[in-house]
């Protein structure tokens, strides 16, 4: 079975971690955003290891995004469409293993990154992925 | 900052800039992301050297300024922009993306000051205030100019991509404009700019004849560059330049460039006017200069081209293979106003021996010229022939 786990950051979170002063919110240290990289790049190497990382991948700050939709039938850009403070997916996990209390297991450990960050208010999303169109019937 | 140094940064800047806008878009702040990163190189490599990776080093410093300044924007306003899907675009090879910045600065949507400015800051390299100096103009009214083409870019909503149409013609034009535009106000910098760019292009589209034509037609013309003004800024002509102050180098580079060029096929005008200039290049002196071998490519131009300018070059050499009267019957008065025509017309006048009529006419071109070495010149050329 594969699942998506799905981690969310604001433009104020990515501004912190790259030691910009945020208001209200901590700074990090570049020993703090090292010390987040070696606990991620743990995970992901056990999770190779067991064979169950089938892909990870961080996304850029949400400054970046851009949005595309139909305004009089006529597709339009918004760049940089998020507010400041507005949680966005940041970075995504596909595993697969043997069960959804598994998957759960793995996204638990995204909890205890450490940082200077108040991570009491953070959430992780777990999706188990359709296999198929079939699937999507039932 | 080193020659070394400074070559490198040139060549990596289009390379970091099409890197930033392949990614994230945003020509016009990238650009400025890219400015700021090539002089914080600038800065720190003098110091302690380029670091191992040195394009990486500004793609990653060029990015991070272009998060930020991108922060600042949108905390200013949402920026939105319609967004035309292109019906003919063709996603480019990253091999092509300096081409494709040169498409881009080259836009038709740009006045031909603006591409040149533009060109010369995205692709280049150069900073405002050298393009600035180069053009005698405050930095203020290039900055202007720089932000004005790029907010037009940015409203065109041109994609990252070769566009399906060549412009291969616009950006070859662009950048024999930046080369006449050095020679004309005696810039060697943007001269010896425009021949790199051109290298640039020809190292991108080596099997394009009329690419290989241009460079050749630039070296040609540079070579002549160290006889072509005199002690004090006036002009030498061709007649009397001391032809060993020609760069050798370049003569032969050029005219190697332009026999295979015109070995491809039906010649294009660069070629054709690279042609003539490997001709004069070539010739001992000026007497002995193989004028036929000119007039040729001079009557394929005038088929392919209406330029008055290319009718009065082409009645020189005619006068010199067919003697003066014929060249005088082919003047063409759409250039009455241009000193250039009363300057040939003298020219001629003098060779058929008409002294008077030459004085006249001398006279009337320095009236006309808008320089004061090129005024003293034709009037000591009149002086000359006075009784």
């Amino acid at each position: 079975m594969k699942y998506l786990i799905l981690a969310y950051g604001s433009q104020r979170d990515y501004d912190a971690m790259a030691g910009r002063p945020t208001e209200g919110g901590p700074t990090w240290t570049p020993s703090d955003f090292e010390a987040m990289g070696v606990y991620m790049e743990k995970l992901n190497n056990d999770l190779a290891e067991s064979g169950e990382l089938v892909e990870t991948r961080g996304l850029t700050a949400p400054v970046h995004a851009r949005r595309l939709q139909l305004r009089d039938g006529v597709p339009v850009v918004t760049d940089g469409p998020y507010a400041e403070t507005q949680e966005v997916l940041a970075g995504y996990w596909v595993v697969e293993c043997d069960s959804y209390d598994r998957a759960t297991e793995i996204a638990a450990r995204l909890l205890k990154v450490p940082g200077p960050a108040d991570y009491a208010d953070a959430v992780i999303d777990i999706r188990p992925v359709a296999e198929s169109r079939h699937e999507m019937d039932l | 900052m080193t020659s070394g140094l400074e070559d490198l940064l040139r060549e990596l800047t289009p390379q970091v800039l099409a890197a930033l806008v392949r990614r994230y878009g945003h020509f016009d702040t990238a650009e400025d992301a890219v400015q700021e990163a090539l002089l914080a190189a600038a800065r720190q490599w003098s110091a302690e050297g380029p670091p191992d990776n040195p394009k990486a080093w500004l793609i990653t410093v060029a990015s991070r300024r272009l998060t930020d300044l991108l922060r600042g924007e949108s905390a200013r306003q949402r920026r939105e922009s319609t967004w035309i899907l292109p019906e003919h675009y063709t996603p480019a090879p990253t091999t092509d993306d300096s081409l494709v910045l040169l498409f881009l600065c080259c836009h038709s949507s740009l006045s031909p000051s603006s591409q040149i400015a533009l060109t010369l800051r995205a692709v280049g390299g150069l900073t405002t205030a050298e393009i600035a100096r180069a053009f005698l103009v405050p930095e203020s009214t290039m900055t202007r100019r720089i932000s004005r083409a790029k907010q037009t870019i940015k409203a065109s909503g041109v994609p990252f991509g070769l566009p399906a149409d060549d412009r291969l013609p616009m950006v070859l034009h662009v950048l024999y404009l930046i080369f006449t535009e050095g020679y004309a106000r005696d810039r060697a910098e943007l001269a010896t700019e425009a021949i790199r760019l051109a290298r640039m292009v020809r190292r991108l589209r080596p099997d394009d004849a009329e690419v290989a034509g241009l460079l050749a037609l630039l070296l040609l013309t540079d070579a002549r560059r160290p006889a072509r003004t005199g002690p004090n800024g006036e002009p030498v002509p061709m007649a009397e330049q001391d032809r060993t102050r020609w760069t050798a180098k370049d003569i032969a580079e050029g005219v190697d460039l332009i026999t295979t060029a015109l070995a491809q096929g039906p010649p294009g005008p660069y070629q054709l006017q690279a042609a003539i200039a490997a001709v004069h290049d070539e010739a001992p002196s000026y007497a002995e200069t193989d004028w036929p071998q000119i007039v040729g490519p001079y009557e394929l131009l005038r088929q392919i081209s209406d330029n008055p300018v290319v009718d009065l070059n082409h009645a020189v050499a005619v006068a010199m293979v067919d003697g003066p009267r014929k060249g005088l019957a082919l003047l063409d008065n759409r250039l009455d106003n241009d000193h250039r025509l009363h300057s040939v017309r003298a020219h001629l006048l003098e060779m058929a021996g008409d002294r008077t009529a030459a004085r006249a006419a001398y006279r009337e071109a320095a009236r006309r010229a808008t320089g004061l070495p090129q005024q003293r010149y034709l009037n000591a050329r009149a002086d000359r022939l006075a009784d």
